[in-house]
């Protein structure tokens, strides 16, 4: 009797150092959890093996602050698939996300040293690596994440810095076949379907077609205060107007420049012909009305609530951006005031080039910072998130509840699932808004060991029914099955993308970055707006005043920074 | 900080001892008053002077992850960046620009609504009156940015919309889309947000005037305009220097979030001033250095106004600060 009190006294002891070991910052509370063996870490590793198999941990709450979303804040254990999480980890996670600029909010942090446990600085990641906020994790991965070795594995070259480290993990580690998405998620000119309808579907190629279209309805329906073309072009969403000289001339989103085929030679196009044709339609396309003014002083939301009122009848934009004005659209379920995502080209261009080939975002990811209470926990959790079976939970959510699986053992989703996930609060409910980007994941295009496909999305069974009427009769017109099938089949681009190229903070190219983010926010609203006969005096003094930045030094950069890309992948 | 002094000088005569002994007595005498204003100068201390250290930052290629030994020291070359730089005469002529604005329209509408405030006998309406104008100064410039931005947009936005209305223009115009609207357009906004708030301290040291002033120019025949001229307005000229001193030494400091909130790529030349310059070269990219170094800058110049006006006060024998 006395011995097992002794035993019982002892092993609370054993407990409670064990629970100190796990809350406190020593690094192998692994090993403490298990009271005293590495089983833990491996029982819970091993893909495939029962949730319960690792003991329940002690709750512990981590921050993690997303700059890479827009959703309210939140503890991810009030979400299912965080609270589903939760049960497995025991860790919940205190989700937080930028209001206004991002740039600024890290650069708070980095001055004041006080970091989130876990950060996705999303553009500002530059910075964040040259403070050194972030810890090396190989040694981590190593030791506690088979399931991060499995996914990340074929990538670890790409992933490594300049010292051979890895700060981080990035988003786009394709598992599995590719898929490719059968809706529009990258760059495209949008138009309004009732545009199309009353022209009787035609097949539009350029973009004085595209203009020509647009102009007509507009003059057919001149009481019903349409804005013809409008654009985001705030803080940092610039692309709006930026980019489209790029993809007129036929080039993918490589972000300030277009990349030669060929020589591989890295050009920036803001002062070429491609960008003064640009900005030459619009001029033209303004001085006829059809132009939005307001484009250039609307912030992010006037311009969501723009789109959302169905009262514009075309744009340019990404569809990850507008993403949440479109879904607003389709939930009046008036399919004339959908839209309609259009592969526009300047004409002569045969080929466009909208699709992102498949590629490593290597300058994108979420990593561990040196605030961080307890790095093993957090990289178990991560590893946990990377088993197949959690992988679906976070992108097609809970069997028989978000989707269904068929006797073929493929996954699909019934039209009131699907209807009942268009709704953007459903989504942060679950809790995919908070769990399916920005996380360690497969990339984009996946494919799981039972052939259905990663992304929910992609699946075919699942882009066939949540097509609308309206999706499949449009597509039908343009004798199409899915929308990117309008699109041509993406060429390989071995450095893709170069905006993800990092600049060195303070070098004369990262300089050049910003001054002529500046001069061409200023001319090119003046370029546009202006009357029709003054647009190439004013396209002069531009040049000139772009010239005299320093373009040399930014060119030779991302010449060689591509090169250097090319010969990681092509190494690999 | 007058009385101070001149409660002081009683004290002195009948000191005989030497100069340190009679500091001594002073002190012991006033030693309460010391012992108050202790916390403060240690608060000063802490918040003022420690952080000068930082200065330090303005001649380093400074990386927030080493240490104090290991940075990299590049003399003035921050400075040199930013006097250098194209756009640093733009910026500094908006920042000055629209610092005069905001000081002039400030103490201007300021004081003429206290003084319609004061005029004023029926007490509700007077009330109604402050509370209403009280009210914008509470709400953030967040807020207030969208509601003028909503207010001068061009689809329906209530400005744009009564013009219209009146005839004076025939299609409406891009307040903020055209850069030379921008002073004008953040005068008004200055105004509108904190023209209530700017009046209490008037209206407290109108109510230090003695009432018997009035009663005498009364029965000396003055009407209303001439009370105001000749009795308020003198009463209210101290408080009025004091201020203008205080203001001129923080007229770098125009502020940030208006310009921020409201600019754009079409008002740029004209709304971006010293503080956004900072955020975009410095913070935004990393150089902590040459944001430091522009807030050295600021430093400079604002010693020099605050002092150039104390000591043009004291000669035209006005009340001064200092």
């Amino acid at each position: 009797m006395v011995k097992t009190k002794k035993g019982l006294l002892v092993l609370a002891v054993a407990m409670a150092t064990a629970l100190a070991g796990c809350s406190g910052n020593s690094g192998n509370s692994g090993n403490a959890g298990s009271n005293g063996g590495a089983a833990a870490p491996e029982a819970s590793a091993n893909a495939g093996a029962g949730e319960k198999a690792a003991p329940a941990k002690d709750p512990v709450t981590f921050t993690y602050f997303n700059a890479g979303a827009q959703v309210p804040n939140i503890e991810s254990n009030k979400t299912k698939i965080g609270k589903l999480l939760e049960e497995q980890t025991g860790v919940n996670f205190n989700l937080q996300y930028p209001v206004g600029d991002v740039n600024t909010k890290i650069g708070t942090m980095i001055a004041s040293g006080n970091y989130p446990d876990v950060l996705s600085p999303d553009t500002a990641i530059d910075k964040v690596l040259d403070a050194k906020a972030f810890i090396p994790l190989n040694e981590l991965i190593e030791k506690h994440a088979p399931n991060i070795q499995r996914v990340y594995g074929p990538y670890m070259n790409l992933m490594k810095a300049e010292d051979g480290n890895i700060y981080f993990l990035p988003f786009s580690p394709v598992v599995g076949e590719y898929i490719s998405n059968p809706t529009i998620e990258q760059g495209a000119f949008f138009i309004q379907r009732r545009v199309l309808k009353e022209a009787g579907y035609p097949k539009i190629k350029t973009l004085d077609e595209y203009f020509d279209l647009i102009d007509k309805y507009k003059a057919n329906h001149s009481g019903d205060k349409l804005t013809g073309f409008t654009s985001l072009i705030y803080d940092w969403r610039t692309m709006g107007i930026f980019n489209p000289p790029m993809h007129l001339a036929g080039y993918p989103n490589d972000g300030d420049v277009i990349v030669d085929m060929t020589s591989h030679e890295a050009k920036t196009y803001s002062n070429t012909d491609n960008t003064k044709n640009w900005l030459k339609k619009l001029n033209e396309v303004n001085s006829k009305g059809l132009y939005d003014e307001s484009s250039f002083v609307n912030n992010y939301d006037q311009y969501l609530a723009k789109i959302s009122s169905g009262n514009v009848l075309g744009f340019f934009d990404y569809g990850w951006q507008v993403n949440q004005a479109l879904q607003n659209i389709k939930k009046t379920g008036n399919d004339d005031l959908d839209y309609m995502p259009l592969p526009i080209v300047f004409s002569g261009v045969e080929k466009d080039q909208y699709l992102d080939p498949p590629s490593f975002v290597n300058n994108r990811g979420v990593g561990i910072t040196t605030s961080a209470k307890d790095p093993v926990r957090i990289i178990e959790f991560f590893d946990n998130m990377l088993k197949e079976e959690n992988q679906v939970l976070i992108q097609w959510g809970v069997k028989g509840e978000e989707y269904e699986v068929d006797d073929k053992g493929r996954f699909y989703r019934t039209p009131e699932q699907i209807e009942m996930l268009k709704d953007n609060k459903t989504q942060e409910s679950i809790g995919f808004s908070y769990f399916n980007y920005s996380w360690p994941m497969y990339g984009g295009g996946s494919t799981l060991a039972d052939g259905n496909s990663f992304n929910a999305g992609r699946q075919p069974e699942v882009a066939q029914a949540s097509f609308t009427e309206g999706d499949k009769l449009i597509l039908e017109k343009y004798g199409a099955k899915t929308f990117s099938d309008l699109f041509a089949k993406p060429d390989e681009r071995p450095w893709y993308p170069a905006w993800s190229i990092s600049l060195e903070q303070g070098s004369p190219a990262q300089i050049f970055t910003q001054k002529s983010k500046d001069l061409k926010l200023k001319y090119f609203s003046k370029l546009v707006l202006a009357k029709p006969e003054q647009f190439d005096g004013i396209w002069d003094e531009y040049l000139k005043e772009f010239n005299k930045l320093d373009v040399k030094a930014y060119e030779e950069t991302m010449t060689k920074e591509v090169a250097a890309k090319i010969a990681k992948t092509q190494g690999n | 900080m007058r009385s101070q002094e001149t409660a002081a000088v009683p004290s002195a005569p009948s000191a005989e001892p030497g100069k340190v002994g009679r500091w001594f007595r002073t002190l012991s005498k006033q030693k309460a008053l010391v012992l108050m204003s202790v916390p403060f100068v240690i608060w000063i201390f802490i918040f003022k002077y420690v952080p000068l250290w930082g200065w330090t930052i303005a001649f380093q290629h400074y990386r927030p992850n080493l240490g104090m030994f290991e940075q990299e020291w590049v003399g003035l070359e921050q400075f040199r960046f930013l006097f250098s730089d194209d756009s640093f005469l733009r910026v500094l002529r908006n920042t000055l620009a629209m610092a005069v604005i905001k000081l002039v329209l400030g103490f201007v509408t300021a004081i003429a609504l206290a003084i319609l405030l004061n005029e004023v006998r029926i007490a509700f309406f007077k009330r109604a009156v402050q509370t209403i104008s009280y009210l914008p100064h509470f709400i953030s410039w967040v807020v207030a940015a969208n509601i003028i931005s909503t207010a001068l947009s061009i689809d329906g936005g209530i400005v744009n919309e009564l013009l219209m209305w009146l005839g004076i223009i025939d299609r409406p115009i891009m307040w903020l889309g055209v850069g030379h609207y921008f002073w004008g357009i953040l005068g008004a906004s200055e105004v509108w947000k904190d023209v209530g708030w700017n009046t209490i301290v008037y209206l407290a040291a109108m109510t230090m005037i003695d009432p018997s002033q009035y009663e005498a120019a009364e029965i000396d025949g003055a009407n209303r305009m001439q009370r105001i001229q000749h009795i308020t307005l003198p009463g209210l000229k101290p408080v009025i220097i004091i201020l203008l001193i205080m203001n001129l030494g923080n007229i770098l400091e125009t502020g940030f979030e208006p310009q921020y909130l409201m600019g754009n790529g079409m008002n740029a030349d004209y709304s971006e001033n010293l503080e956004i310059f900072v955020l975009k070269y410095g913070i935004s990219m990393g150089n902590f250095s040459l944001a430091t170094a522009a807030g050295i800058f600021k430093t400079v110049v604002s010693f020099i106004l605050l002092f150039g006006a104390n000591s043009l006060a004291k000669r035209l024998g006005e009340q001064r600060l200092f």
